[in-house]
């Protein structure tokens, strides 16, 4: 393999450098993805037919929470990435393993929120504001569901392998998916639960 | 330790906490519609801003332009679909 050591180890081969930069592609695709979910939800926003309205169900608790949360978690994932680039290979297993932690606490919220949501008579069905609301926050609980699992076959990877050219490119790819999610929750925190309890 | 927590990146944390905490104002304090909105907009896309630049790293490696094409088209796309949308189906018919 083509090893070039004055770039930090997950850009060191060519793969690395377009698997990260075909990852960055998909992160476009994505942003479109959860654009779609959002034009959806605006265009519903006040369709709410006979059930309740976003204002009466949201809370702003567990919301509060979840932002606080996941913010801590992209900081954490970014500290992982930091570690990995000064070979603290111990420290940057922590700081991985805390973030999934973090994610698995968001995660708990928003199925408590879920749980919430039904039992006051928002399910999926209710109307077309409930359905988009739920199909939203659902696809980014999906991906965070998704992300807890990959983050976690890294680590076991990582802890089975060392740090190598190939598991720092993956946890690097990592560490930009769960920015991402970071910013797509910024955006359903702002428009969609603040901008409903206004 | 302290090598563990650069201060690039625990500035941009707080950074970011601040942000929600600016975004956060329009629940607890009572403002016009228009104003509250305004303030979400800004601090919602600063935010992404400091995700993507401090702790996305995007511009730090030789492929920074084509990272910065794709994310400036996806950008592009999905606010034409949310305000066009917006415009043909809410707005148009107040």
């Amino acid at each position: 393999m083509n090893m070039n050591h004055t770039q930090p180890l997950e850009y060191s081969t060519e793969q690395n450098k377009m698997n990260i930069l075909g990852f960055w592609i998909f992160l476009g695709a994505e942003i479109m993805l959860f654009a779609t979910l959002f034009t959806s939800y605006f265009v519903y926003e006040n369709r709410t037919g006979n059930g309740p309205s976003g204002a009466e169900i949201f809370e702003i608790t567990p919301v509060l929470f979840e932002t606080i949360i996941l913010l801590t978690s992209s900081f954490t994932i970014g500290l992982a990435i930091h570690a990995m680039r000064i070979n603290r290979s111990k420290a940057m297993l922590v700081f991985l393993g805390v973030t999934l932690l973090l994610g698995a606490a968001f995660l708990g919220i928003e199925i408590y929120e879920f749980v919430h949501y039904y039992h006051v008579g928002a399910t999926l069905q209710t109307s077309a504001f409930t359905a988009i609301l739920l199909t939203t926050l659902g696809t980014h609980g999906a991906h965070v569901t998704f992300g807890l699992f990959w983050g976690l076959f890294i680590l076991m990877q990582i802890k089975k392998r060392g740090l190598t050219a190939e598991t720092a490119n993956k946890s690097f790819i990592f560490s930009l998916y769960w920015h991402f999610l970071d910013v797509v929750w910024i955006f359903i925190f702002s428009f969609i639960y603040l901008k409903g309890m206004m | 330790m302290r090598e563990l927590f650069p201060m690039k990146q625990v500035n941009g944390f707080i950074f970011s906490l601040l942000l929600t905490i600016i975004a956060l104002s329009v629940y607890f304090m009572d403002m016009s519609f228009e104003l509250g909105m305004t303030i979400l907009l800004v601090t919602a896309f600063v935010q992404a801003a400091v995700q993507l630049v401090l702790f996305m790293h995007a511009g730090e490696s030789e492929d920074k332009s084509s990272i910065y094409t794709t994310v400036f088209y996806g950008v592009v796309i999905a606010l034409a679909t949310v305000f066009g949308s917006l415009l043909a189906m809410i707005w148009g018919y107040l």
